[in-house]
């Protein structure tokens, strides 16, 4: 089995509340905060990589490509998934401006052509932007069946398709979708027996986290392929459909006051804040 | 070197990772209750598959057959991703637990090395093996109560033959990091053949002895200053009977003491590791304790003499990490530090720590002196750095002879 997994670095959301606004209002800057991959895009590479192995074994059974579009530095992004794992990277360069869900998706269908994977592999949003959108718009561009914020994924058919389960109030949902297909994840796609793909035996529990990259595969990624690429060169012609207008932080909160009384409490309560 | 690579900084933030994960929420039992680290260690070396390299390596001895020493030597020496490798766990740990990275240092360091470098084939395949994955833990015997500096003019600990093939050991041995826990002993202590060569000449040989052999007692946990996660302990032989095949290298003319000197010295190394650990820890918590704690109406951080300390602070830190860099380049160029630059390098480090720490614990004042605030357990510990590995006063002399000519 062959599944693209496209990954995004954003802002490290450990710090969101450094996130800055320009001053003109017409960008959110990140400068001096560390960039690390979108954790639902983790997560992702974490299921492809339980679907491709004997995870009890730890032997490959499978190809996992990872793909990103964004500057070069996006490279070390793609290093650290084929230090987890993963096969080969592809390298899409791009300025971070000049990209929407529906340029991306264009980008990804490009790749898709190329690489004729098994299965599409998604976080479901970004950290940053979540506009949630990237999965759906692809499926819908490739005319793919598609299963989103999965939290489970099981190999079906002797490999022709995939039950996916996702959660919704009161319970799991779970979808049949034929393969080649596009699946977005959701956090507990990392639970330690979400993925099932025939191989790994069923005893075997996973750690409830993706998986940390051992040194050997800190060293052996570095020499694993990274292919280059520019949306131009791909043929993608698209323009961003979305325009930002303004973006604006929300105001600060006023100061609490202290009150010396029940009965100014209560007066307070009803002249200031008409709630009773 | 002039900074860490990228693939470096991969494994400093995967490190970090597992560090927050399954240390920190833990560090209150390690540093203060009885839980020895070793379980938390083992984890360490599963996640990022140290063990796994180490079976590798150990295959790749075995598939050789044992090499002559010089041959063995070349290819032993560490290359400097090997040696960066090591370190950046070492730093990544020591900035919340120096105990942790003694008691791993001592066990799949010193001890397993004391076996990988001069014993017989068989000898690192049964015990050496074992330390390196961590699969068992080792301790390394060699200070006594009336020898510590003068490890081998003042060493009691005797091994006499038995007239069978084996030896009677003798002796107590103290300050034993693992020594409570340890599965596997290297036990280090003077040769009685029964004749009148005073003991100062007596050879120096050492024994690998497992726990639970009869006559060896391994006593519970000293009590101590700092390094509350490293377990210490006293050793005591009484009449106990090994065979020939517990001698390291199976002879008596092992130049043991040139190995306990070459042990040393890996020890020197680690330290400036360490060090950094400590001093980068210390630096963090102070610039952010100076940026928020407000006094006089406003953060610390804008008095001068707050700002004194930090400056001061990440002199030590760029310091220190040029000297682990500079180590690191030297194993890249095959070079091995002599042993004056290797004490000169250990005597910085461990008094640039403890310095950095007490204006650490001053910066912080009242709160400096709890325990809520790091500061004051790195303080602790960082005093042993310029005491063990040899003493600061011991780093002196051995520089300043080499400086005199009396090397």
């Amino acid at each position: 089995m062959k599944i693209l997994v496209p990954i995004k670095r954003v802002a490290d959301p450990d710090n969101a509340n450094k996130v800055k606004v320009s001053a003109d209002g017409s960008r959110v800057t990140s400068e001096g905060l560390e960039q690390k991959v979108n954790p639902f895009d983790e997560y992702a590479v974490e299921a492809a990589l339980r679907l491709t192995e004997n995870g009890a074994t730890q032997s490959r059974e499978g190809e996992v490509v990872v793909c990103s579009v964004g500057p070069k530095d996006v490279a070390q992004t793609i290093r650290g998934a084929l230090a987890m794992g993963a096969e080969r990277g592809i390298l899409v360069d791009g300025a971070d401006d000049a990209m929407d869900a529906n340029v991306i998706a264009a980008v990804l269908e490009k790749l898709y052509a190329q690489e004729k994977p098994d299965l599409v592999v998604l976080g479901k949003q970004q950290v940053d932007g979540d506009s949630n959108q990237v999965g759906q718009i692809l499926a819908e561009r490739l005319g793919l069946p598609q299963a989103t914020f999965a939290n489970s994924i099981e190999l079906a058919d002797g490999g022709k398709a995939c039950v996916v389960g996702r959660e919704v109030d009161g319970g799991v949902l779970r979808v049949k979708v034929g393969l080649p297909a596009v699946i977005t994840v959701d956090l507990r796609i990392v639970g330690s027996k979400a993925i099932a793909n025939g191989i790994t035996p069923a005893t075997h529990a996973y750690p409830d986290a993706p998986r940390y990259a051992s040194l050997k595969g800190i060293m052996s990624a570095k020499k694993k392929p990274i292919a280059e690429h520019t949306i131009a060169s791909l043929g993608v012609t698209e323009a961003p459909r979305i325009e930002y207008l303004k973006f604006e932080l929300p105001p600060k909160r006023a100061a609490g006051v202290k009150v010396e009384s029940v009965q100014e409490l209560v007066e307070k309560l009803h002249s200031q804040a008409k709630v009773i | 070197m002039i900074e860490w690579s990228e693939q470096h900084l991969a494994i400093r933030d995967m490190v970090r990772r597992f560090v927050e994960a399954e240390i920190t929420p833990r560090l209150e039992e390690l540093e203060h209750g009885d839980t020895p680290p070793y379980e938390v260690l083992r984890k360490l070396f599963r996640t990022f598959g140290i063990d796994e390299m180490a079976r590798a390596r150990f295959a790749a001895i075995e598939a050789r057959g044992d090499a002559p020493r010089a041959e063995r030597d070349a290819e032993h020496g560490e290359s400097g991703d090997a040696l960066a490798m090591r370190l950046i766990p070492v730093i990544e740990i020591s900035r919340y637990s120096p105990g942790m990275i003694t008691a791993l240092g001592v066990s799949a360091g010193l001890t397993a090395g004391a076996i990988m470098s001069r014993g017989t084939l068989r000898q690192k395949k049964t015990w050496g093996l074992p330390l390196t994955t961590l699969e068992k833990i080792g301790a390394w015997a060699i200070t006594e109560p009336g020898s510590g500096s003068d490890a081998f003019g003042a060493m009691k600990a005797t091994a006499r033959s038995d007239g069978e093939g084996g030896y009677v050991l003798n002796g107590s041995k103290t300050f034993i990091t693992n020594g409570p826990y340890a599965d596997t002993i290297v036990f280090i202590c003077k040769l009685d053949e029964g004749d009148s060569v005073p003991a100062e000449s007596r050879k120096v040989v050492s024994f690998i002895l497992d726990r639970g052999t009869p006559g060896l007692t391994q006593t519970k946990p000293l009590r101590k200053m700092g390094l509350h996660a490293s377990p210490t302990g006293e050793l005591f032989l009484e009449d106990v009977r090994v065979g020939k095949d517990r001698l390291v290298g199976e002879t008596e003319d092992v130049p043991a003491r040139a190995a306990a000197k070459e042990t040393f010295s890996a020890e020197r190394t680690g330290v400036a590791a360490m060090a950094l650990g400590i001093v980068e820890q210390c630096l963090r918590l102070s610039v952010d304790y100076a940026n928020n704690r407000v006094q006089f109406g406003r953060p610390i951080g804008e008095f001068q003499l707050i700002q004194l300390k930090l400056a001061k602070m990440e002199v030590a830190r760029m310091n220190i990490q040029n000297l682990v860099f500079r180590q690191i380049e030297m194993a890249s160029a095959g070079k091995a530090m002599a042993l004056a630059e290797a004490s000169a390098c250990k005597l910085y480090c461990a008094q640039s720590a403890m310095e950095v720490c007490l204006e650490a614990v001053q910066l912080f004042g009242g709160n400096g002196y709890m325990a809520e605030y790091q500061v004051e357990q790195l303080c602790r510990d960082a005093k042993v750095l310029q005491i063990y590995g040899g003493t600061d006063e011991i780093q002196i002399s051995q520089i300043a002879r080499q400086l005199l000519g009396r090397g």
